[in-house]
């Protein structure tokens, strides 16, 4: 690794994440490195985001305004936290917020109205039959319904909890709660989805 | 073990035995004590029950040309001085060291040839022209330099399916 990178690291360097190294790649003008981050990222943030707020035009759109902020914080970036931690906090916050006000409501009816954002509701499998199909979108729908309807900040701990994997001290830092909050919330947000699910068992 | 469900218990472990997280010796104590506690074992089969129908929800596909946006709203995001300054890059590149060097030398030359200190008239205010430090020089090259590896990758990546 670069040394002044290394220096930049300070002490941290022996428990830093390989995502810190990079970002700090980047804040020393590596471009390859921002793209690295973006190629690794791409997918997590914008099916964290798609799985918030369930609309994928308005995901990405705040995906983009994610690693906008991402590069545009590269010169004041310190490696505080892991790389994940700060990345979901950006994603997390602009979800809230953009749920909170409400900016995206009318682009989503519009997007509902005429289904361009469908493409995973195609038939995709070929030895499925149609019957099994609309079976399965039932499910979906079900499931997806049982997300929304939880409260925005348990929605957010279920999704890093399921689907990035995060331990509840990460959790904890990018809602900015203590861990001992982060799995009370969790369990309320569980007991929820399994009163609402327990049929598909 | 201490019942999980109990008050004071750790009911996560409860979580993390649906999501598998738990090693084999705390998932082989578990499954111990469930076969004696109905809330738990009732729980935790409720749990992984959730845990199966949320693998269901699955995203929707990602837009090709995501990255391509990206880079362009990046692009625009730089200052203008930086877009300004893109063509003279090579040229700056080189002769921004040496033309700070020959400044520094005009500077020392200027100040030991300096005979006496004369009062120097202010600047009219009007007279004053915005210039760009050498910091934001320097700032500008690394974002030309930035710019410069993402167009060489926005092709590659414009084609990867995602």
């Amino acid at each position: 690794m670069d040394e002044r990178v290394k220096q930049g690291m300070g002490g941290l360097a022996a428990t830093l994440d390989f995502d810190a190294e990079l970002m700090l790649r980047v804040k020393e003008g590596d471009g390859a490195s921002f793209a690295i981050l973006l190629e690794k990222h791409r997918l997590p943030v914008i099916h964290f985001l798609y799985r918030m707020v369930q609309n994928q035009a308005v995901a990405e759109e705040l995906a983009q305004e994610v690693f906008l902020r991402v590069y545009r914080s590269r010169a004041s970036y310190e490696p505080t936290a892991k790389f994940t931690t700060w990345l979901f906090r950006i994603a997390t916050h602009l979800a809230l917020n953009s749920l909170r006000d409400g900016k995206y409501q009318r682009l989503e009816e519009h997007l509902d109205d005429d289904s361009a954002e469908a493409p995973a509701r195609q038939v995709s499998d070929q030895h499925e039959s149609v019957e099994q199909w609309m079976v399965h979108q039932a499910r979906m729908e079900e499931i997806r319904r049982a997300v929304a309807t939880l409260p925005e900040k348990q929605r957010a701990a279920v999704l890093m909890h399921k689907y990035e994997e995060m331990e509840y001290s990460q959790i904890a830092k990018v809602l900015n709660c203590s861990e001992s909050a982060i799995k009370s919330l969790l369990f309320r947000a569980y007991e929820t989805l399994r009163a609402r699910l327990a049929h598909m068992a | 073990m201490n019942c999980p469900m109990k008050v004071g218990g750790n009911r996560e472990v409860l979580l993390d035995y649906a999501a598998g997280k738990l090693n084999a010796g705390a998932r082989t104590e578990l499954d111990l004590h469930m076969r004696n506690c109905l809330p738990c074992s009732e729980f935790a089969a409720g749990q992984q029950s959730v845990w199966r129908a949320l693998d269901e929800f699955e995203p929707a596909p990602v837009s090709m040309d995501f990255d391509r946006r990206l880079y362009a709203r990046i692009e625009q995001s730089v200052p203008w001085w930086t877009r300004w300054l893109r063509p003279l890059n090579p040229l700056l590149r080189h002769s921004v060291p040496i033309a700070a060097a020959a400044g520094v030398i005009v500077m020392a030359g200027l100040l030991l040839d300096r005979p006496v200190a004369a009062p120097v008239a202010p600047a009219p205010q009007s007279a004053q022209v915005e210039s760009l430090q050498p910091e934001q020089l320097q700032s500008a090259l690394d974002d030309i330099e930035m710019l410069r590896q993402f167009n060489q990758l926005v092709p590659d990546s414009a084609g990867a399916k995602m």
